[in-house]
This record gives structure tokens, sequence and C-alpha cells, in this order.
């Protein structure tokens, strides 16, 4: 229904923006992971420089949101953890950019 | 009617501060900026230089010792050594990448282009010579060849480093240039200036190694983001 809003070109409210993606550290993994087919664990920690806990933490909201995807394997016998954005996240990041660019525009000046 | 007012104003203050807000955050998430991060940080292992300048230099060795063919062969061993020494360096150290499919398709295409030129030029040099007698401009490349070669080279350095969005193969491209370009006027054998190209290649590509290697150490932690629900 956000979504139909924000393609009709109607303006969206505040309160409809998704708090799951507009905390920043989720809207930077969701960035990172935008431009990316994957990337593992190791990775978005060194480019998004959050630590381990703080990003454990958000992966799992995001992940519980649906948005990411957390593939665990084992690679010359340990684990690694590949993630990358469902089709329902790369949705919702795109529909939040969209309602953000939409909001700023229709704001007075 | 005055509530009403100051309700409508706080409503623009709460607008103002979540705008200026986001703008910052806006700033910091700039998608090209950060794809071209995530590109650019994945190649400062210095490994491309490391094994250009080893590729150069083998083939400057191979052309003392009268066997440039010899550079073919070790071509193939760098392109599979690059990978295993990705995967030996690189990767325990910045984590695994898999690039969005247009970042593959613009590598596989630049490839394909670089191979198209060079197979076409052979074929029409060999079919003119064999047409009779060695062509115009084929006489002005061998009598240029210094020129052709660091013409050659320099170009390929462009094209790795637009490729790969590595600002350092354009110097790289500049130092050839200017070697090659001095090397047409001053007459010393080809494989003095390969073999010097090659060495600072490698010798700046294995202190950019050692540099990234120290800024990375390997890490003994979990990075696997099990159990974190602490943050």
């Amino acid at each position: 229904m956000k979504g139909n809003r924000a393609r009709d070109g109607e303006m969206p409210s505040i309160s409809e923006i998704d708090k799951t993606i507009h905390e920043p550290a989720r809207l930077m993994i969701l960035a990172h992971l935008f431009v990316v087919e994957s990337a593992d664990f190791l990775f978005l920690q060194r480019q998004t420089g959050l630590t381990w806990g703080n990003l454990s933490s958000h992966l799992s909201k995001l992940e519980g949101a649906g948005y990411v995807s957390v593939e665990k394997e084992f690679v010359d016998r340990r684990p690694h953890t590949v993630l990358h954005l469902t089709e329902k996240g790369r949705a919702a990041f795109q529909e939040y950019r969209q309602s953000m660019k939409q909001l700023f525009e229709e704001l007075p000046r | 009617m005055r509530e009403i007012t100051l309700h409508c104003k706080a409503l623009y203050i709460a607008k103002y501060i979540v705008v200026h807000r986001w703008c910052d955050m806006a700033e910091k998430i700039n998608l090209k900026k950060i794809e071209r991060k995530a590109y650019t940080s994945y190649h400062q292992d210095g490994l491309i230089d490391v094994f250009s300048g080893a590729f150069i230099l083998s083939v400057g060795v191979w052309l003392v010792l009268d066997m440039a063919w010899m550079s073919w062969i070790l071509w193939f061993v760098a392109v599979s050594a690059y990978a295993a020494a990705k995967r030996v360096f690189t990767i325990p150290r910045i984590g695994f990448v898999k690039f969005a499919p247009h970042r593959v398709k613009a590598l596989q295409t630049t490839a394909v282009i670089v191979f198209s030129l060079t197979a076409l030029l052979g074929v029409v040099a060999f079919m003119q010579v064999e047409g009779g007698g060695i062509p115009l401009w084929l006489l002005l490349a061998i009598e240029n060849y210094m020129l052709v070669i660091g013409g050659s080279v320099a170009a390929s350095f462009c094209v790795v480093g637009y490729t790969f969005r590595t600002r350092r193969m354009y110097a790289y491209a500049l130092l050839t240039l200017i070697m090659f370009v001095t090397g047409h006027f001053l007459y010393f054998p080809l494989h003095y200036y390969v073999i010097l190209l090659g060495t600072l290649v490698l010798l700046f590509g294995l202190a950019m190694l050692i540099r990234f290697v120290r800024r990375y150490p390997l890490s003994s932690a979990d990075t696997t983001g099990d159990s974190g629900d602490e943050g």
C-alpha cells in the first residue's frame, strides 16, 4: 500500500517510513548489500565499520524482516556466512529511497 | 487557534530535524560512492601490480634469453595464480564479495574488446604481409617499435586502471610512456626498459601488499555473525 502511494506520486507521511530501514546502521548495511550481489560478514564489517556485535544484531533484525538472506556454508572446514539482499529487501530499499526523496521534495521551503 | 499554530510549528521543526539528520546520512549513503569504494578496496591489495610487474619482468628476462614466446605461457600462469593469491591474501583479510552482474559484464566486455582488436590487427597484418610485401604502417611500427610497445603497454595499464578503478595504473601508464619515449631516442636494448618497468611495478605492488597485510591482519575472531543479539 505504501509502495503504491509512493508510486502514485502521493506524499508519504513520516510515520509511514519503514523504520527497519531508517535506522542509520541498517540503512548502511542495506546500501552496501544493494550495490553488490552478495558479500560475507567480514566484508560488510570492513566496509561499514560496525563492530561484530552491532553488525550481527542489525543483520538479525534485517533477516527477521525478510530483507536479508543469510546463507551459512563451510569453506576449507571453516564456517562462512554469505549475505545478500532478498527481492523483498531490494524492493523495500528502493521504496524507502523513493519515499524519502518524495517527502523532502514536497516539504515547504 | 494559537495552539494549532504552535502545533504546526512544532511539526515543522520536527520535520526540519528529520530532514537534516537524513540529509547528513544521505551524504554518507551515496550508492555510487559505496559501490566504487567496495570495488576499489577489493583491489588495494597490490596483487594486480605484483602480477603485472612479475609478468613484465619475466617478458624482459625471456627477451634476454631470446624466448619471448614463453611469455604467453606465463600469462596463463599469472592469471590462475592471481585468483589463488586473492584467496590467500585478500579474502581472509577483507572478506568476500560478489559484485553486481554489470561489473562482471563490464570486465568481460573489456576483455573481449581488447582480445578482438589485437586479433584483428594481427589478422590484418598477416593478410597484408601474405598479400605481397610488408605494408607501410607495419614498417613504420617496426621502425618505431619502442613507441609502439610503450604505447601498447601504457594503453593496457589504462584499460586495467579503468576496469578495476585503480588510479595508480594511470601512473604506471605515464611512467611507461616516459620510459619508452626516452628509450626511442637513447637506443638502449628493449629488454633494459622492460626489465626496469617490470621491477618498478613489482616493487610497488609488493610494498602495497605488505601495507595491506599489515593494515588488515588475519583475524582469529568469529566472522560468521552467529548468535549476535547484543548490539
